[in-house]
């Protein structure tokens, strides 16, 4: 009797390591690879970056030293990356407003049901597979020739002058080519949600009376929250961590009035060779967008309850 | 519980495997490491690294690499090291071409312990990082002689050479020939000009015929790194002159705005930007289209280096003979510095020690002498660059008007060292000080606000 309970045992055990093993290969067929990936290029880099922090390297030397929390205190101490910070939040904002609105807007358009709408779908998504340097250089032409050149031939004075070389209109151009390049990407994923509002709804309320506006805001908007939490979280990331289009548009200027933060640690880390206080920047940065971000997910899932 | 834990030795597991992977090369392999000290990098005495110092022919192939900052040159270099592999068969050259920063790219190839065997670096990324980079010594580089002495002075430190001057960069107000005859109504000839106030009436003359006396390009590299580098140059004195000045700006004893060389150079920027081509919009500041502006006549002097010609020499219609103003920095006809024009040599070839073996050093070592001292790969840079090399034994012509210019103030003696020394400026000095110079230039804040600007750039450098 003690023999088959024993064996019954060990059968269970073979059983349950064998299932083990089979979790394990399972795991390491699907989740493996990707695993690696993430281990490699983010959580490594990321802690590694910690670590650079605590040091004076300057990116390059080969003696390093310790220095506790000194590159933090810098940060927090230093004016002009609290300016940078500050210009970055008017940037986001406009950003966000403008390039969502658009975005939601064109998604509404393209889905009404207007003659080749596939096309303009396709032209609307475009300004986003073009790089943010390429792009960049374009703006840079128009605002700098193109624009100046109109302005001045049909004696616009708005115009005549380049907006890269005004402090204030500088700022507007960013957040005109971020909106412009943005909106596409955002209104693919408003065109989705729209196209899951259930038809029937739609009808009940045009049956009802319900006009094109109220249609908008009563029903399809309410059915979207899901994309626009989404939409908000993406651009805000996204504008936050703007690094492409302001070099290659302004590159920081007039004299640094749109240095935004990502330009400003590139600036530390790459031209002054601090790579500590730049790293330490980053990680400023990081904790800042991770905060606005959660708190937007949180209080848009709230409002939804 | 049980699947957690397999979890997480799955993780380590895949951790494990990750830093292997990322190990890199064997330490064995290279001559220097983390915890070598400099002077342990810039000895080197295996047989392996005599014998391609000798020259003689090893079987072993080696593999080096050249990293460039130099854009827009990359056929040059190509070729250039097609013609040195010919007859350096053992050694093979991966051509590394300038990312859209210099130094990031420098930084990414170190970081991946893949830092490029010779690298033609500005004198003040070699300075600071000279404990990875290999000493030149007349003992292993006899060709070391074949250098200009004083072209060395910006890449020499602590009485070691580290770096190779590449070409020779003038600068100053780059004049069109053809626009300064219609307006003096003769010749020009750049002589006359000895004062500011000559200089002044050379652009009411300019202006007369209808084309526009100067121009700036309103960018941060040119007035941050040129125009203001100046100020820190030899109207100053001498080397020692120029460190102690910064070290009194560092340290807040300087009166900048008060200080007769900065003013003096600042009379002259605010003279050049009363009759500036770009002066309704300063900031537009592109420099293909002002050289565009500058070789077709409509503006008739314009500060920049004899490096546009890299952009001049392309463009359709342009005028063919040029030439180089200094700028005057006094109304007195016997100041010396009214005269002369700086010359920089901005950049220079350096060698790794910290992740490239001794025969790799070595080889990189043989790649430079080729390029500073074999006649084909000195035409052929002449050619691409427009400038005049610091070799002595450099026969070949230089076909760029500027260069021609510039090689011209060298021979006369009318040329003072831009640099002087490598760590006088900081590498980040251009970019912010040069976006206060661009702040004057638009007319956003005054002159003492300027020197105000600079002098806490410098205090926060202390």
């Amino acid at each position: 009797m003690k023999y088959f309970s024993n064996n019954k045992e060990a059968s269970v055990k073979h059983n349950r390591i064998k299932k083990n093993l089979n979790s394990i290969l399972l795991f390491l067929l699907f989740a493996g690879p990707v695993v690696f990936i993430w281990f490699s290029v983010v959580i490594i880099p990321f802690l590694y970056g910690i670590g650079i922090t605590f040091t004076d390297w300057n990116g390059l030397s080969i003696n390093v030293n310790f220095i506790g929390v000194s590159n933090y205190i810098e940060v927090f101490t230093d004016s002009v990356f609290f300016g940078a910070f500050l210009k970055t939040v008017l940037y986001v904002i406009f950003s966000v407003i403008i390039s969502n609105l658009t975005g939601f807007l064109l998604a509404l358009a393209v889905t009404s049901g207007i003659k080749g709408q596939g096309l303009f779908r396709t032209g609307f998504f475009t300004p986003n597979i073009i790089g943010g340097i390429i792009l960049g250089y374009i703006w840079n032409f128009i605002f700098s020739y193109a624009l100046t050149g109109l302005g001045k031939s049909l004696g616009i004075d708005f115009i005549s002058t380049s907006w890269l070389t005004d402090p204030h209109k500088a700022l507007a151009a960013l957040i005109i080519v971020t909106a412009w390049q943005m909106s596409g990407y955002l209104m693919v994923i408003y065109i989705a949600g729209l196209s899951s509002v259930p038809k029937e709804l739609l009808e009940a309320a045009s049956i009802d009376g319900a006009s094109r506006w109220a249609v908008v805001k009563k029903v399809k908007i309410p059915l979207i929250r899901n994309s626009i939490t989404i939409c908000v979280f993406l651009s805000i990331i996204r504008t936050f961590m703007s690094f492409d289009v302001n070099l290659s548009l302004t590159a920081g200027g007039p004299y640094k009035s749109t240095e935004l933060i990502a330009y400003k640690i590139y600036q530390t880390a790459f031209t002054k060779m601090d790579f500590g206080v730049g790293q330490a920047q980053a990680i400023v940065l990081f904790g800042i967008v991770t905060v606005i971000s959660l708190a937007q997910v949180y209080f848009t899932r709230k409002g939804r309850e | 519980m049980k699947k957690r834990m397999v979890n997480i030795v799955i993780i380590l597991v895949l951790i494990s495997a990750m830093l292997t992977g990322c190990a890199g090369k064997n330490n064995n392999e290279v001559t220097n490491n983390s915890n070598s000290s400099p002077e342990s990098v810039n000895s080197n005495s295996g047989n392996e690294a005599d014998e391609v110092a000798a020259g003689t022919d090893t079987e072993e192939a080696i593999e080096i690499s050249f990293y460039t900052t130099e854009t827009g040159k990359d056929d040059l270099f190509l070729d250039l090291i097609e013609h040195f592999e010919e007859t350096n068969k053992n050694i093979t050259v991966e051509y590394i071409a300038a990312g859209d920063d210099q130094l990031q790219k420098w930084m990414s190839l170190y970081a991946s312990n893949d830092g490029p065997t010779v690298a033609l670096m500005d004198p003040i990324n070699i300075f600071e990082n000279q404990e990875r980079m290999k000493a030149y010594n007349t003992t292993e580089c006899p060709w070391l002689d074949n250098v200009y002495e004083d072209s060395l002075s910006a890449f020499t430190y602590d009485g070691q050479v580290y770096g190779i001057p590449g070409t020779a960069a003038g600068f100053g107000l780059l004049y069109n020939q053809r626009v300064l005859d219609e307006a003096v109504g003769g010749t020009f000839d750049p002589a006359t000009i000895k004062t500011r106030s000559a200089l002044k009436e050379l652009f009411d003359k300019i202006e007369s015929t209808g084309v526009a006396a100067s121009m700036f390009t309103g960018v941060n590299w040119s007035l941050g790194a040129h125009y203001l580098g100046m100020v820190y140059g030899g109207y100053r004195g001498d080397v020692t002159e120029r460190v102690s000045f910064a070290e009194s700006e560092k340290n807040g004893t300087a009166d900048l705005a008060n200080d007769s060389v900065f003013n003096a150079y600042m009379d002259t920027f605010d003279l050049i930007a009363e009759y500036n081509y770009n002066k309704e919009d300063p900031l537009v500041g592109n420099v293909n289209i002002d050289a565009e502006a500058f070789a077709t006549g409509k503006v008739g002097t314009w500060f920049m280096g004899d490096w546009a010609w890299t952009y001049i020499a392309g463009i359709d219609g342009a005028d063919s003979e040029y030439g180089i103003l200094p700028i005057p920095v006094s109304d007195n006809e016997d100041d010396l510095f009214n005269t002369v024009i700086p010359t920089s040599y901005a950049k220079g070839y350096c060698i790794d020690a910290s992740q490239n073996t001794e025969s790799q050093q070595m080889a990189g070592q043989k790649f430079v002498e080729y390029l500073c001292t074999d006649a084909y790969a000195q035409q052929e840079m002449i050619a691409a660059c427009g400038q005049a090399l610091p070799y002595k034994n450099c026969t070949a012509t230089v076909e760029s008007k500027l260069g021609q210019a510039t090689a011209s103030y060298i021979e006369k003696g009318l040329t003072y060292d831009f640099y002087g020394t490598a760590d006088l400026l900081p590498s980040d000095f251009w970019y912010e000080n040069g976006a206060y110079m661009c702040e004057y230039l638009a007319g956003a804040c005054d002159r003492e606000t300027l020197a105000n600007n600079i002098a806490s750039y410098w205090k926060e450098r202390n």
